[in-house]
């Protein structure tokens, strides 16, 4: 089985990793996923692709923390967070980020909190190409 | 010796991705940010977190042990 935290190139399927989260406890009532995706329009220009670069074993040891961060703050069964590092183009997945828990309100809850740390705490940096040029990705807050 | 790190655009604006500085006994994060920060002014504006030995570090008063790595690093923009 695939680890619950990784960053890779390729693409990750959803369903796997679902499965492998309910693989995790036969008391799992509610599981929230995001995923993040690639957009073709940012900040007023078109985007024709998307690259990223990281601290790698930096990004990958903060959301291994991470990861045990939600699942204590929320009282989840288990998560999983796989992020890519590669270039994309409109439409393709990033980011995946999926909690499981006995109850909804703690999946749901965990899900966004954790996507919302990640853009906190994880060395990743995003770089779009457009029409202007090639840009790093300002933050939003 | 120290090894220090760049990613994303403080690469571009320190024009490489690693140097190496001499290690000196009570060297802090400060100094060395400091020392860094007048060779490559332009690349220091958009530092903002710093890492040594791949932890997030807030306190610059931290003194750098021999053969640590330390990270100068821009906000983060993953997800």
């Amino acid at each position: 089985m695939k680890a619950a935290v990784r960053i890779q190139q390729e693409d990750f399927s959803q369903d796997e990793e679902i499965s492998a989260l309910k693989a995790s406890s036969r008391r799992m009532g509610g599981i929230a996923t995001f995923v993040g995706c690639a957009r073709d329009f940012s900040e007023g220009r078109d985007v024709a692709e998307i690259s990223f670069d990281a601290y790698g074993s930096m990004a990958v040891s903060e959301m291994n923390r991470l990861r045990i961060d939600a699942i204590a703050r929320f009282g989840l069964l288990d998560a999983r967070i796989v992020h890519r590092i590669c270039t994309v183009t409109a439409g393709d997945n990033i980011v995946f980020i999926a909690a499981g828990a006995e109850h909804r309100v703690a999946a749901l809850e965990a899900c966004r909190w954790m996507i919302d740390e990640l853009k906190q705490r994880v060395p990743i940096w995003k770089k779009e190409t457009t029409p202007q040029g090639v840009a790093w990705v300002v933050p939003h807050p | 010796m120290i090894k220090v790190l760049f990613f994303g655009p403080v690469v571009e604006r320190v024009g490489k991705n690693a140097l190496e500085v001499g290690y000196r006994a009570d060297m802090t994060l400060q100094e060395l940010r400091d020392e860094l920060a007048l060779h490559y002014p332009h690349a220091f504006e958009i530092v903002c977190f710093f890492a040594v030995n791949g932890q997030h570090v807030r306190d610059l008063s931290m003194t750098l042990a021999d053969d640590s790595e330390v990270t100068f690093m821009a906000k983060f923009s993953g997800g």
